[in-house]
């Protein structure tokens, strides 16, 4: 148990394990947000009250959420003052100033009109309160822009020149719009609206398969099927494009991903690994299942490569990452996990085509709805694999090629670090169990249908025109 | 050294010291009220407690965050040494804020809530008393090598004068929720804080005099500064005006005002604040590494400025505009409605 005595490996964990919790709640405060606006705009246009009774319902969700989002945000950025100092000094310049940016306009933002979206109904005219609900949606999706953009920096710094263990920045905007930002932010706002869409339909399809609420549940499930049409296939492509980002100018981590050993040279072509067990230490796959000629087919769309691709014995032990098979299969399972889904969608709306997708429909074909229940787990577990991906297949580098993880960890007593993280793991797992108890708790009552829209004028006479 | 080099770390510390303060002031109430709720005789006033935080502990507690970014950007020597030198204390308080925040939306949907007061109420303690341990000892000074780099013990922040500062911090985080409170409550409640912020007066008071007193004993630089020459004028009114508004607060509080109470006390954090400032600036690890040793790069400070300096005024206006929408009394019903 050498490792209870490993600061590195201590640190290392917390931040994984803090970052893997963290990750559960900005999906929905983001992707859901989304969705709340949506809402909100249609029950503004119609007047309808089943759209502000759905604006009400899934805010309850939201709210429970919320909390946990942002409380465990905080070890986050706190983490790379006490357990990164090295990190922090190198990389301040940038790193800091991005998540300096991202408070003042991004956490802010939505923080300051959380208040009047959740509690604000009858307090503010519904202009305003539609504003503060796209406010809330606005700095969410910003936040995603922030953090994908410090976290595309350490994969491909940009912007400045590294001298004296500082990172010194020349142009903020080259650094910023670093090669890996556009496909990155644009792969994880994807990904945070179509997880929320799969848990908005989710419970809708077990509230329909339980007979609950039916006309209100038909509709949050067509209507975060309608997004999931737009927002599925367009993953597929971005996630697609995320991996030849990675091909193009993180080749240690490319050959992690697809558990390749030996160089290929142009011209070959080489089959792409489907399972494999792979052998660290033997630098090899113990067996492997590939499809021929496969991989120029996903990495050029062509049947022989043009360039070289290496393998990962072409680098020396400590310039590439470890735990290939984590990050092999990770990525398996997020890939997977993105084309499953989109073919559960592809189903179910030609089954809404056909069928028209009555309650009746839910209750006789129960695996329709079961498969649906079980894609919104299966939603967090890709993106938390795409996180694994990315970060462990960046190692051993924190700041790619220029600052080692080992480096960039702080020298703290081991046993201060062993006691924060074993602190984490219970309360973590605590408020996990918790959470879901709750959540659990608010989709059993469901909506409450006799809920009525704010009537009459607002309360006291207001700062702003009351249009 | 060019002028850009000189005032652009002073401009960010006084950016990065109204975040602190701002902090100080709104998550100091909020998280006043919090240990105040520990006390709450009923369920009902509990409840409403808690909904005079509804709309706002979140923004309030994005100061922090701000703040941490700020200080990350524009000093990230003291980001790195400060934090990692503070680590149990940084833990603990963010365990307390952790604990504060889930038990705000868990104990919305408990059936049993006395768990989740409790959380709510230990948190929020928890909390203030790690601000307190870190404020203390930042302020009697961490050793560094030439560098920067911390060097003393892990457990420097376990010593009787940060254990001092942390009481001193939760009895004014415990006045300043009592006046809020006043303002945003009625009644019987509004007498029962009434009561509580006295008591807090009286109490931070007496810490306050206890820190001034024996600050020059705990830091050499401390003591260099409160008695030289060029500060003295400030070193002497600081505390007048301090007593002035503390009489002020008394009274106010004797003639049953409901804005003036939290007003005095909103100014007496500013006093002392500023009273801290002078204390320790130019320094931002204290006692020897300065604003110009430990700032990033110019670009990088005018940069920051150029992005974080336009959002303030609007960040203090939405937030306003928040404080302005649920202006008055606490009202369960309209809220939830």
């Amino acid at each position: 148990m050498d490792w209870l005595a490993d600061t590195l490996v201590l640190s290392r964990l917390q931040f994984a394990l803090t970052a893997i919790f963290h990750m559960l709640w900005p999906v929905l405060s983001t992707g859901l947000a989304i969705f709340l606006v949506i809402l909100e705009a249609l029950w503004l246009r119609t007047q309808n009250p089943l759209y502000y009774r759905q604006a009400r319902f899934w805010a309850r969700l939201y709210v429970l959420n919320f909390g946990i989002g942002v409380a465990s945000g905080l070890p986050m950025e706190f983490q790379f003052g006490t357990n990164w100092a090295p990190l922090s000094e190198f990389v301040g310049d940038f790193f800091g100033a991005v998540l300096g940016f991202e408070g003042a306009m991004a956490f802010m933002l939505e923080a300051g009109f959380l208040g009047i979206m959740l509690f604000g109904w009858n307090r503010v005219p519904p202009v305003i309160h539609f504003l503060s609900t796209v406010m809330v949606a606005f700095g969410a999706n910003l936040s995603v822009f922030w953090i994908l953009s410090a976290n595309s920096w350490l994969q491909t710094p940009a912007g400045g020149s590294f001298s004296q263990g500082h990172f010194h920045v020349e142009n903020y905007f080259t650094a910023i719009n670093n090669p890996f930002m556009l496909r990155s932010v644009l792969h994880m706002s994807l990904a945070t609206v179509e997880t929320s869409m799969l848990v908005v339909a989710a419970i809708s399809a077990w509230s329909l398969l339980a007979g609950k609420a039916e006309a209100f549940f038909s509709f949050s499930f067509r209507l975060a099927l309608v997004v999931l049409l737009v927002v599925a296939p367009l993953q597929v492509l971005a996630g697609h494009e995320s991996g030849l980002q990675v091909a193009e100018h993180q080749p240690t981590k490319l050959a992690a991903m697809e558990a390749l050993w030996e160089n290929h040279a142009a011209g070959e072509a080489p089959p792409w690994t489907v399972i494999a067990a792979p052998d660290e230490n033997g630098g090899r796959n113990r067996w492997a299942v590939g499809l021929p000629g496969g991989l120029s087919w996903i990495l050029e769309g062509r049947p022989r490569l043009s360039q070289d691709v290496r393998g990962l014995n072409s680098w020396p032990a400590d310039q590439r990452p470890r735990m290939v098979g984590l990050i092999f299969y990770a990525f398996r399972l997020m890939a997977g996990i993105g084309i499953a889904v989109t073919a559960l969608m592809g189903l179910t709306v030609l089954l809404w085509w056909r069928t028209g997708l009555t309650p009746a429909f839910f209750r006789r074909q129960a695996w329709l709805s079961w498969c649906w229940i079980l894609a919104a787990p299966a939603g967090y577990l890709a993106i938390e694999s795409g996180w694994i991906v990315r970060c462990v297949g960046r190692q051993p580098w924190t700041v790619y090629g220029q600052l080692r993880t080992s480096e960039a960890a702080s020298q703290l007593p081991a046993q201060e670090v062993l006691l924060s993280l074993s602190g984490f793991t219970v309360l973590y797992a605590t408020l996990l169990l918790f959470a879901l108890v709750f959540g659990a708790r608010i989709i059993r009552q469901g909506p409450d249908l006799t809920l009525e829209p704010p009537t009459g004028p607002v309360r006291g006479p207001l700062p702003l025109p009351t249009d | 050294m060019d002028f850009l080099d000189v005032f652009m770390p002073v401009v960010w510390f006084v950016i990065l010291a109204l975040f602190l303060l701002l902090y100080v002031i709104l998550d100091g109430f909020d998280l006043g009220v919090g240990i105040l709720s520990l006390t709450s005789p009923s369920e009902q006033q509990r409840t409403l407690l808690m909904a005079s935080l509804g709309s706002i502990w979140d923004a309030n507690e994005t100061w922090l965050v701000l703040m941490g970014g700020a200080l990350f950007g524009a000093f990230p020597l003291a980001y790195g040494t400060i934090l990692k030198a503070l680590y149990g204390p940084i833990y603990l308080m963010i365990l307390g804020l952790i604990l504060r925040a889930v038990a705000f939306e868990f104990r919305e949907n408990a059936i049993n809530k006395r768990p989740w007061n409790l959380t709510f109420g230990i948190g929020s303690l928890l909390a203030a008393a790690s601000q307190g341990i870190c404020l203390g000892t930042v302020l009697s000074g961490l050793p560094t090598d030439v560098d920067g780099h911390f060097i003393g013990s892990p457990w420097i922040w376990f010593n009787g004068s940060s254990l001092v500062v942390a009481l001193t911090l939760i009895q004014g985080y415990v006045l300043i929720g009592s006046t809020y409170l006043i303002l945003k409550t009625s009644g019987e409640l509004q007498q029962l804080h009434v009561r509580t912020a006295r008591l807090a007066a009286a109490t931070t008071l007496g810490g306050a005099l206890l820190i001034t007193v024996t600050s020059p004993f705990v830091s050499e630089t401390l003591r260099a500064r409160l008695f030289d020459p060029a500060f003295l004028p400030f070193f002497v009114l600081l505390p007048l005006l301090g007593i002035a508004l503390i009489v002020q607060l008394f009274r106010s509080l004797a003639m049953g005002q409901e804005v003036w109470p939290f007003v005095y006390t909103v100014l007496l954090f500013v006093l002392s604040f500023a009273g801290l400032g002078v204390m320790v600036f130019p320094a931002i690890i204290p006692p020897s590494i300065t604003i110009f040793e430990a700032s990033s790069s110019v670009t990088s400070m005018v940069f920051m400025l150029t992005f974080i300096g336009v959002l303030i005024p609007i960040m203090l206006f939405y937030n306003i505009y928040n404080y302005i929408a649920f202006r008055g009394k606490v009202d369960i019903e309209l809220d939830k409605a």
